[in-house]
């Protein structure tokens, strides 16, 4: 491909940023995860349910909230649901795990 | 399985839904959109759909996967083999079944099996336990039948298949019979299927006429979690507006059960068509259609059989049939 103007970032350079950030978000998912998994714990001990619609939405709206664009209010959603779908399993498998001391 | 819930409906009710997925053992994919909301649920179980139709707020539940799983496609993506000696259902070579609609006496079944034989027909039909819709025809000769189509089958090195109707007759099946048989009425019949399943055998299972492909494989999967997984599927006609058949040969029945299901299907187009002239062409379709085999009803002397002789080949009709047959089979990449 042709180069473009000089001093104008290239697809190449866009990349290289979104893989960065990419690698980033891996990190961030994991952190957040390992939080869910703290909880998931504490809620299996305290006999909780796994599933806390209160807390999901209030999750969604915090995000959708502190929302400045690009995405819109309703694409930040459904990433975030994605997200809480997967914490929501993994605390699942987690919290099953420690079914032995349940009985 | 996917649940679309209704345009309006509120957080509350799809909460409820999510929070009896998630009791289910289900994981849940939710995706709100402008208009609906989706929830996937993702898991092995199989539920059912109606438990949560009734749900507040559901609009429809999609199953995604079958209600049967030993007999899918996916539990065998080779396709079952069923070894029967050295012979296979579902192999390359397209078995034939064939032989008189019941036991009537030795002569008949020596002229019948021995013509079979010069075919290379590797397994001998034939009825002992005949439940007619005539209440007042030919009944069957019961275990004589069964002695005599063993014995004859023996002299020609041939296996056995005869259909069986009631759970009293399992012993007398599990000392003559290679390949049991399991009528349309019976399909469902569950009590027999799970003591047939004991015995071990390769099991046919006729589809009902009034059966859907869905509902014979969930008979199948009945048959295999009771631990027989030599099961294969027959069809034989189905139920339709038509009346100058019997019932009308589902044929389509064949690629559909090929690509849904792992078992073998065989197809019985003397039962379904009800008249001799209508068999061989209906066979010959089966066979061009991919059927692993055939069930064939052939009589020496059909005018004079004690029952069924509408529906049986003459010798000479299954001579002609059968030499038509192995072009067919090599068109189709298959032996006889």
């Amino acid at each position: 491909m042709a180069e473009e103007n000089s001093g104008e970032k290239t697809i190449d350079d866009w990349r290289i940023r979104i893989d960065e950030i990419d690698l980033e978000l891996v990190r961030l998912f994991n952190e957040r995860t390992q939080c869910a998994i703290e909880i998931g714990h504490i809620k299996k001990r305290l006999g909780l349910e796994i599933y806390s619609p209160k807390r999901e939405a209030q999750v969604i709206a915090n995000v959708t909230a502190a929302n400045s664009g690009p995405l819109d209010a309703e694409a930040i959603r459904r990433l975030f649901e994605r997200v809480i779908d997967e914490a929501r399993r993994i605390e699942r498998i987690e919290a099953s795990k420690d079914k032995g001391s349940e009985g | 399985m996917i649940i679309v819930m209704e345009e309006n409906a509120t957080e509350e009710q799809i909460v409820r839904v999510v929070d009896r997925l998630i009791k289910l053992g289900f994981d849940i994919h939710r995706s709100t959109g402008s208009r609906y909301t989706l929830l996937g649920a993702v898991g092995s179980r199989i539920t059912d759909l109606r438990d949560l139709e009734l749900l507040e707020g559901v609009n429809k539940v999609v199953r995604v996967s079958a209600p049967y799983k030993l007999a899918a496609r996916a539990f065998n993506p080779e396709g079952a083999k069923i070894e029967i000696g050295d012979m296979v259902i579902g192999g390359e070579q397209v078995v034939v079944m064939a032989g008189p609609g019941v036991v009537e006496n030795r002569e008949q079944m020596e002229t019948v099996a021995g013509r079979l034989a010069s075919h290379g027909v590797r397994v001998l039909r034939g009825g002992a336990f005949r439940t007619s819709d005539d209440p007042y025809g030919f009944q069957g000769l019961g275990e004589e039948g069964l002695k005599l189509l063993r014995e004859v089958a023996d002299r020609h090195r041939m296996l056995t298949h005869s259909t069986i109707f009631d759970i009293s007759q399992l012993a007398l099946f599990a000392r003559y019979v290679d390949i049991i048989q399991v009528s349309e009425r019976d399909m469902r019949n569950y009590a027999l299927l799970k003591e047939l399943a004991k015995l071990g055998k390769p099991v046919i299972l006729r589809r009902g006429a009034s059966s859907t492909i869905e509902e014979t494989l969930m008979a199948a999967d009945f048959v295999m979690r009771c631990g027989d997984h030599q099961v294969i599927v027959c069809e034989r006609g189905i139920r339709t507006f038509e009346t100058y058949t019997r019932h009308t040969l589902d044929l389509s029945a064949i690629p559909v059960i090929k690509k849904l299901s792992c078992l073998p299907i065989i197809v019985d187009p003397s039962r379904a068509m009800g008249r001799r002239d209508k068999v061989p062409p209906m066979a010959r379709a089966a066979v061009a259609a991919g059927a692993d085999g055939l069930l064939i009803e052939v009589h020496h002397d059909p005018d004079h059989a004690l029952t069924d002789g509408a529906q049986s080949l003459t010798l000479e009709q299954f001579d002609k049939l059968t030499d038509q047959l192995r072009v067919i089979a090599s068109a189709v990449e298959r032996t006889l």
